[in-house]
């Protein structure tokens, strides 16, 4: 039957454009509830940096970005912002505005910013498409490019407003893995050196190429072990291998670490390893022995372990950097707990439980699995690669909450071939083999349409209620249903903007550092980037120390203003005194003798913060910007509705004076009072001014 | 504090014959050098503030009849600490002792000593080695202070010196470990030669995978690090399968999911490759049936759960 005048091929041809057409606009639209309910806003932390950036990228110029020495982060310490980077989102939102304005479209930044992510996901959900149709067939690639367009998992770091690094990483991660396999089938230097260049802007885009520089040598190698070497393969690795690592060079942040550093060293060695066996089958093509054969599959085999041995030896004696702590706490998951507790603390990065899974991955975690077993049944070069993909993947998925983004891509792909075999068997007519009557035909294929509108379902509100939120604003619904928008932080923001001098620093947990330069645009003492581990104990040790320590150390790193976050009004959980344990263990680990965790509890054993609370922390400066005052507000009712305590009876506070509360005390910043006049302290003048 | 204060008193008229030269040959008897008091003996050698050389004691109830778990594990730490301070042969003279419960029972009451165990540290009061406090003081037993290296950092902090615990080298796991290993290549080469390797290597990776992968999907490794108990107990005694909230889990929790997941993934596998081998078409049809509701009774738990868990969750398939 011609359509449109076509034959059959084009006609799906044209199916499948429309299919993936569809996909795309679902997977774009379904990443706009938040701008749909709030506004064109940036969410969360770390966003906040990248668009800081990204302006100053946009405003000034590439030379300038590149060589930027931030002076206003981490105060005193400054910050190398070029060289401590990721710069690949920055540059791809640069250029999609540079264009745009060069067509005379006169976007705003901001906006570009805000729907980058839903428009590369559109993307993802193509390259899944090819990933799919490499593996298996069209059908594969389009179920997969369904499935990743919705999943939740994936939906959780690219909706409008996350202008984070994964936004644009896992398309590039999908794409990169795309263009491997093909490289492996095709084995020309072209597809590797098109491999290479993918993954040369992954590298620029997220840290996260940890895993493809080391997933791809576990490929090659397994497929040595198993003796399929074969001359595409070692085109396609070498020509990877040595191009991409050079150009992973040319970015600042990773500079010379892949010569040096363990996470890199897997790469290195599958490298040697595929010239020593690639010698070896020359060797033997020209050689008849049986022994010689032998000989060689010998002297191959004490090559890689002579290899191994030379690198744990070098690794010993610290010729070649160990695993940084953030990829080691992935094997060692006792590690980070006690050595670096700023790892340990946020909440991404604890493990997983199964409900987890389940809310992000909903129907294809068992159609996962089943995908796995259609995959050993075939085995090919590309079977066994999704197989270490997925094996890798679950176990970092299950360490760490984050990682569950990782996972997702595999596991769209393998559920596409997993439900595809099921379409197979059941759709096609007149195929070899016994065929299946209609009725237990349309019930199957009946569940499978019911369990993969389920899917979508779940997926849309999920989006929507739980990945939908731009953390700088909140909602909440009055007891008649209406809408009631909590915009304290922004409102706390704007007032530091509009009534301090742009030179003022304000102190505040690492947090609220990124936001806080965004857009309040003051100085700030630490931020997200957690880079250095004493400054944060720092501010951690002000935060927990008394009324006149704290004053000391705070004029001593030039702080103007210091901002806390207290949700005991509203009872937004997040928080600074729930925080404040954190603070005290990473305070500890610098300040043993003058910040103790024990103290801080009182002699119960419970962490209260009303009238029975411990000197410590009764004293502590954070507990005292928190609370004061708030007991008016509440009178005589005087609760905090998040620790579900009464409050304290009464607070003191002498060295800092309130400079500004939010409408809900949501935010409460304090001015750090200058020297008295008279050279008294601050508690004698009050004391006199209270006569 | 104060009542040691006043035992100390009451002990000044006690001759002054503490010295660590008798506490050593006391630790000598004990094969880890660590002295097991008698209550005089601690009365004399270990509490006089006038001592001019260090204690740690551990205050233990070691009986079996105590059934005390705790105090095994930190006698293991202060025996490992007291045989590397012994080995390190330093000046410095502290020693390491241990008061048990049933020689020292009437001072545990009267001091009102209830949580054991306990380390105390008796520091010495006059001579070189004196501290600027020589009152008792309590090292407080946490996550940290439990283990031996930990134990020995601690006391290396208090004490200014450097103290290494002993931890002995555990040759059986070295024994069992290359004996395993042998015993693996032994067999393994035995197999190559007997089947063929492609399918018995393919067989075996292939349930080794799925099987590590559904319970990783099923939250192993939330159990392995937060270990939690196997199952959950209403305060009737009831036995509660599954814990009523989303950031929770118990571990029986893992290998329910672990296994409704495998029924999913093996009712896929049938309706792809079994069901459409069956010869008759009736059966066919049957067994067609069967494995699809199976399946979707399988998801519909899983789903019923979840729902338990995250309350607000709209979606029911066929169970409630």
């Amino acid at each position: 039957m011609k359509v449109l005048g076509l034959s059959a091929v084009d006609q799906t041809r044209l199916l499948r454009i429309c299919i993936l057409g569809l996909i795309s606009v679902v997977a774009i639209g379904s990443r706009l509830y938040s701008v749909l309910r709030f506004e064109s806003v940036i969410h969360e932390f770390d966003p906040w940096f990248n668009y800081r950036t990204t302006k100053y990228l946009v405003q000034h110029g590439f030379e300038k970005f590149w060589n930027w020495f931030d002076e206003s982060a981490w105060y005193p310490l400054g910050r190398v912002v070029g060289g401590t980077l990721y710069p690949g989102i920055m540059v791809t939102s640069a250029a999609i505005y540079n264009a745009l304005h060069a067509l005379n479209i006169p976007v705003d930044i901001r906006n570009v910013c805000v729907f980058l992510a839903p428009g590369f996901s559109a993307l993802t959900a193509i390259a899944t498409y090819q990933l799919g149709k490499e593996v298996k067939n069209e059908t594969a690639g389009l179920l997969a490019a369904a499935f990743m367009g919705v999943a939740p998992g994936y939906i959780s770091r690219s909706v409008a407003g996350s202008y984070d690094n994964e936004g644009i990483a896992i398309f590039l991660l999908v794409l990169t893995f795309w263009l491997w396999l093909r490289a492996v089938r095709v084995g020309s230097a072209m597809s590797a050196a098109v491999c290479a260049l993918s993954y040369f802007y992954m590298v620029s885009a997220w840290g996260g190429y940890v895993f493809i520089i080391n997933l791809v040598p576990l490929h090659v190698c397994v497929l040595l072990a198993m003796g399929r070497f074969s001359n595409r393969l070692y085109v396609a690795y070498s020509t990877f291998y040595a191009l991409g690592t050079l150009a992973s060079m040319q970015i600042p942040f990773v500079g010379f670490q892949p010569t040096f550093t363990s996470e890199h060293m897997a790469a290195l060695g599958a490298f040697g390893l595929i010239q020593v066996v690639a010698a070896a089958y020359y060797v033997r093509a020209r050689v008849t022995a049986v022994q010689f054969r032998a000989f060689v599959g010998c002297a191959v085999v004490l090559v890689a372990a002579l290899g191994a041995c030379v690198l744990v030896v070098l690794t010993m004696r610290g010729a070649v950097a160990p695993w940084t702590g953030r990829f080691y706490s992935l094997w060692d998951t006792a590690y980070a707990k006690v050595h670096i507790p700023i790892i340990a603390s946020v909440s991404e990065h604890q493990p997983t439980a199964w409900p987890n899974f389940f809310f992000d991955l909903n129907v294809l975690i068992w159609l996962f699995p089943a995908g796995i077993y259609f995959s050993f049944r075939e085995l090919s070069d590309n079977h066994v690669f999704l197989i270490l993909y997925s094996v890798f993947a679950a176990y970092f998925a299950g360490v760490m909450v984050r990682l569950i983004l990782t996972l997702t891509p595999i596991v769209c792909v393998l559920a596409g071939v997993a439900v595809a075999n099921v379409f197979e068997a059941y759709l096609s007519r007149g195929s070899s083999g016994p065929g299946v009557a209609q009725v237990p035909r349309a019930a199957v294929i009946g569940a499978v349409l019911f369990l993969l509108c389920s899917f979508q379902w779940h997926s849309s509100w999920i989006t929507s209620t739980a990945y939908s939120s731009p953390s700088v604003v909140l909602a909440s619904r009055g007891p008649d249903g209406s809408h009631h928008i909590i915009d304290d932080f922004r409102e706390a923001y704007y007032w530091l903007r509009r009534n301090t001098e742009p030179h003022e620093r304000v102190l505040s947990w690492w947090d609220y550092g990124y936001q806080l330069a965004g857009m309040a645009d003051r100085p700030t003492l630490v931020d997200n980037n957690t880079w250095n581990n004493t400054h944060i104990a720092t501010v951690g040790r002000i935060m927990a120390s008394d009324e006149d320590t704290a004053y000391e150390l705070a004029r001593r790193h030039d702080v103007d203003y210091v901002l806390v976050v207290f949700g005991a009004m509203l009872g937004y959980s997040g928080d600074d005194i729930n925080k404040f344990l954190w603070m005290i263990r990473i305070a500890q680990g610098v300040y043993p003798n003058d910040v103790r965790e024990q103290d801080f509890f009182n002699a119960a054993g419970e962490y209260a913060i009303g009238d029975t609370a411990s000197k410590a922390m009764r004293e502590s400066l954070l507990h005292k910007l928190c609370y004061y005052r708030f007991g008016e507000v509440m009178g005589a009712q005087a609760f905090d509705r998040v620790r579900k305590q009464r409050l304290p009876s009464s607070v003191s506070l002498h060295n800092f004076e309130e400079a500004y509360t939010t409408e809900n005390w949501m935010v409460r910043i304090y001015r750090v009072k200058s020297l008295d006049n008279f050279g008294r302290s601050h508690h004698e003048a009050a004391k006199f001014d209270s006569t | 504090m104060r009542v040691w204060a006043v035992l100390v008193t009451a002990l000044a008229a006690v001759c002054a014959g503490q010295s660590f030269s008798t506490l050593q040959q006391l630790g000598k008897a004990d094969r880890d050098g660590v002295v097991q008091l008698e209550l005089e003996q601690f009365m004399a050698h270990v509490v006089p503030e006038t001592k001019d050389y260090a204690v740690v004691v551990q205050l233990t109830a070691l009986s079996a009849q105590y059934k005390c778990d705790t105090c095994h594990a930190i006698d293991k730490s202060v025996r490992a600490v007291s045989r590397g301070w012994r080995r390190q042969r330093a000046s410095r003279r502290i020693a390491f002792a241990t008061l048990d419960v049933d020689n020292g029972e009437e001072l545990f009451r009267k001091m009102g000593i209830d949580k054991i165990p306990r380390l105390m540290i008796f520091p010495a009061g006059r001579g070189a080695e004196a501290m600027a406090d020589a009152s008792p003081r309590e090292m407080k037993l946490g996550a940290k202070n439990s283990h031996p290296a930990g134990m020995a950092a601690r006391l290396s902090e208090l004490f200014g010196t450097e103290i290494r615990a002993d931890e002995p080298i555990d040759y059986m796991r070295y024994v069992v470990g290359v004996v395993g290993v042998l015993a693996a290549a032994f067999v393994g080469r035995l197999a190559w030669r007997r089947v063929s390797a492609s399918v018995v290597g393919r067989n075996v990776w292939a349930v080794t995978s799925i099987t590590f992968v559904l319970v990783m999907t099923s939250g192993l490794m939330w159990n392995r690090i937060n270990a939690p108990p196997f199952m959950g107990q209403t305060r009737t005694g009831d036995v509660v399968l599954f814990a009523p909230t989303n950031s929770q889990q118990y571990g029986v929790e893992t290998q329910i999911v672990a296994t409704a997941y495998a029924v999913c993934a093996l009712c896929v596998v049938l309706l792809v490759r079994h069901v459409p081998r069956v010869p008759s078409g009736e059966q066919r049809a049957l067994m067609a049936l069967m494995v699809v509701a199976v399946l979707l009774l399988a998801h519909s738990y899983v789903n019923s759960v979840f729902r338990m868990k995250m309350p607000g969750y709209p979606f029911r398939l066929l169970l409630p």
